[in-house]
C-alpha cells in the first residue's frame, strides 16, 4: 500500500527552522559518504 | 616533459585537466580538446528547464580560464584515434577538427603521451524515431540550450492553461535503454511545482513514463534505504512522492517512436501502446560517439578501443545477471591495449547494466542503462589524473589510485522544486553505487547507514549550495581543490 506524507511530516519538511538543522545534518552526512573514500574491489 | 591531452571539458574532462595542471609543473603540457566553448554545470539544467535559472547562470567560457591557468585549449572535436601514430607521425595522436573561427573545419593531429577520453555520451535521439528536441512537442533538458527551449514551450502552455486549456504532460525516458532517470525525475517534480506556483496545477495531467521495472530504480536496481527512523525501498519513496503530487506513472515502457503529441511504446508484456501529450520531456538513450581508431599502417583497430563507449579495465565477459559482481566494474579506467589511454566519467564502456535486465515478450530489451552521475564522473577523472601524474613522476606504469563504482559512494540531491522557502529536494546517498550483493546480502547490496533518503526544503538548499560550490570549483577560484568531487 502506498505510504502517504502526513500533515505533520509535510510541516516538518517545509519548516525553515527544522530544515536549517536538517541542512547542516545532511551536509555532514553527504560529506561523510563522499569523504568515505573509494577504492578497488578486486584485491579486497 | 610529458603532454597530456584531455578530450572533453565536461565534469570528468574539466576535473582531470584542472587537477593535472595544479599538480604538474609547467614543463608538462595539459591540452584540452572540446567542441563546446563553455563549461556547463549540467545538474542545474533542470532549473533552466523551468525558467528559474538562465543558461548564463550555469555556464562560463572555458578559453579565458584555461589561458589564465596555462591549459592549452583547442575548441575542436576529436574525430579519430591513432594510438600508434601513423606512417608520418611517430607519436600517438587524436585527429581533431576545429569547430569555430577561421580554423573551422581544419583538422590537426593532436599528439600526446597520455590521453584522457572524457567525451561523455552522445545524446542518441536518432535511436527513437521522431524524438528530437523541439520537434513533435518533445523536449530535452540534457543541454542548456535544450532546457531553455523546453522552458519557452512550457511557459507558452502555462499561459494557455491560465486561459482554461487542459493539457497533458509526459516526462521520463524516450528509449527502452535510456539512463538518467534521476534527471527526468527531478524535472517532473519541478514542472509539477511550477504549475502549482502558477496556480494551474489542476489544468494539467502529469504522467511519468519510464523503462524502469519499478519506480525509484534509477538504473541502479533500486535501493533499500534508511528514511528517518524507517527503512524504505526507493520505489516506496518515489511512489509516496508521486501520489502526493498527483503524478501517474507508466513503467516497463520502451518508447520506440514519437509523433506529433503521441509517444508509442512497448511494454514488458509485449503490448504496443501509445500515450498522447501536449508537452513531453523524454531522455534519449546515450551512446558512444562512434569514434574510429586506426593502427600504424592505417588498419581499423576500433574494437581495441571501443565497444560503443571506450574499453577500460572492466570484465566484459557476457554472463547472466545472477553471476554479475562488483568485480566486473573497472577500477582504473585504463584501456587494456594502450596503457596511456584512460576513459573516466560516462566515456567508459560499462560491463553491463546495474538494474536487472528485462526483455519484453517480443524480445525487446527494456532495461535502464547504468547511470554515471556527476560525483563518480569527477572521482574517476581525479583518480585517472593522479595515476597519470604518478606515471610521469616515477616513470613507471603502476596504478595506485583505484575507484570502482562497486566501492564508491554517491550523493544524489534531486531537486523537487525551486524556491528558498517553497523549494524541496530529495537527498539520496548510496554506498556502493553498484550494489555488492555478496558484501551486503540482507540490505539489497548496499550499506544501510550510508544509503539514506530525506525529503524537504533542506534538500533544495543543499542542491543550490552544490550548484554554487561546484561552479566556484570549476572556475578554479582560490582553494577550489578543497571542495571534493
Ligand atoms: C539534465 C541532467 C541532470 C543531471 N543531474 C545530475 C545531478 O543532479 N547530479 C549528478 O551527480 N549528476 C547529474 N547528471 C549527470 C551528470 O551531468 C553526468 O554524470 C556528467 O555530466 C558526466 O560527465 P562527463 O564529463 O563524463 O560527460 P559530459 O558532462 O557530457 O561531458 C562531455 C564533454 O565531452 C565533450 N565532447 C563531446 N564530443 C566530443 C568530441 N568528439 N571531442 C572532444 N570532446 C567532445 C562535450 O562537449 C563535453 O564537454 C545530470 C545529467 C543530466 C543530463
Amino acid at each position: 500500500m502506498t505510504r502517504r506524507i502526513s500533515k505533520y511530516k509535510r510541516f516538518m519538511m517545509m519548516n525553515p527552522i527544522v530544515q536549517f538543522f536538517k541542512f547542516i545534518y545532511l551536509s555532514i552526512k553527504v560529506l561523510i559518504v563522499v569523504a568515505g573514500g573509494h577504492g578497488g574491489t578486486r584485491n579486497a | 616533459m610529458a603532454k597530456i591531452v584531455v578530450l572533453g571539458a565536461g565534469i570528468a574532462g574539466h576535473v582531470a585537466a584542472s587537477h593535472l595542471r595544479r599538480k604538474l609543473s609547467k614543463k608538462h603540457d595539459v591540452v584540452v580538446v572540446s567542441p563546446n566553448g563553455n563549461y556547463q554545470w549540467i545538474p542545474s539544467n533542470i532549473w533552466v528547464g523551468i525558467g528559474r535559472m538562465k543558461p548564463k547562470d550555469i555556464l562560463f567560457p572555458l578559453a579565458p580560464l584555461y589561458a589564465k591557468k596555462h591549459i592549452d585549449y583547442k575548441q575542436a572535436k576529436a574525430v579519430s584515434f591513432h594510438p600508434e601514430g601513423d606512417q608520418e607521425e611517430a607519436k600517438p595522436y587524436v585527429l581533431s577538427e576545429y569547430v569555430v573561427g577561421d580554423d573551422k573545419g581544419k583538422r590537426e593531429k593532436v599528439t600526446y603521451d597520455y590521453l584522457i577520453n572524457a567525451t561523455g555520451p552522445k545524446l542518441n535521439f536518432e535511436a527513437t524515431e521522431g524524438l528530437s528536441p523541439g520537434k513533435n512537442k518533445t523536449h530535452s533538458v540534457c543541454t542548456y540550450t535544450h532546457a531553455q527551449e523546453a522552458w519557452i514551450e512550457l511557459e507558452g502552455l502555462i499561459k494557455e492553461m491560465k486561459q482554461g486549456k487542459k493539457i497533458k504532460i509526459l516526462i521520463g525516458t524516450g528509449h527502452a535503454k535510456s539512463t538518467c532517470q534521476g534527471a527526468a525525475f527531478e524535472y517532473i517534480l519541478n514542472v509539477e511545482q511550477e504549475l502549482r506556483r502558477h496556480k494551474v496545477r489542476d489544468m494539467a495531467e502529469i504522467t511519468w513514463i519510464s523503462n524502469e521495472y519499478n519506480l525509484g530504480d534509477f538504473g541502479m536496481d533500486g535501493m533499500l534505504m534508511s528514511y528517518g527512523s524507517n527503512i524504505m525501498k526507493s520505489n516506496e519513496m518515489v511512489e509516496m512522492i508521486f501520489e502526493d503530487r498527483g503524478i501517474s506513472w507508466i513503467l516497463g515502457a520502451g518508447v520506440n517512436k514519437v509523433e506529433d503529441g503521441v509517444a508509442y511504446y512497448e511494454t514488458l508484456d509485449g503490448d504496443h501502446k501509445e500515450e498522447s501529450y501536449d508537452f513531453a520531456m523524454l531522455i534519449p538513450s546515450f551512446s558512444g560517439h562512434g569514434f574510429k581508431a586506426y593502427g600504424k599502417a592505417g588498419e581499423d583497430i576500433t574494437d581495441k578501443l571501443f565497444r560503443g563507449f571506450m574499453i577500460v579495465d572492466a570484465d566484459y565477459t557476457p554472463k547472466p545477471y545472477e553471476e554479475w559482481s562488483v568485480q566486473d566494474w573497472p577500477e582504473t579506467y585504463q584501456n587494456p591495449s594502450y596503457s596511456n589511454i584512460f576513459a573516466p566519467g560516462i566515456a567508459f564502456a560499462p560491463p553491463h547494466s546495474i538494474s536487472k535486465p528485462r526483455k519484453s515478450k517480443n524480445g525487446t530489451d527494456i532495461t535502464p542503462a547504468p547511470p554515471r552521475t556527476g560525483m563518480p564522473s569527477g572521482i574517476t577523472a581525479k583518480l585517472v589524473a593522479d595515476n597519470i601524474i604518478e606515471m610521469i613522476k616515477h616513470s613507471n606504469n603502476e596504478l595506485h589510485h583505484k575507484g570502482s563504482m562497486g566501492n564508491m559512494g554517491a550523493a544524489c540531491i534531486a531537486s523537487a522544486g525551486f524556491g528558498m522557502t517553497k523549494g524541496s529536494g530529495i537527498s539520496i546517498t548510496t554506498y556502493p553505487i553498484v550494489p555488492d550483493y555478496k558484501k551486503y546480502p540482507d540490505t539489497h547490496g548496499r550499506k544501510l547507514g550510508k544509503t539514506f533518503g530525506s525529503i524537504g526544503l533542506a534538500g533544495h538548499w543543499l542542491k543550490l549550495a552544490l550548484h554554487y560550490a561546484f561552479i566556484y570549483k570549476a572556475k578554479m577560484k582560490p582553494f577550489w581543490w578543497l571542495i571534493p568531487e
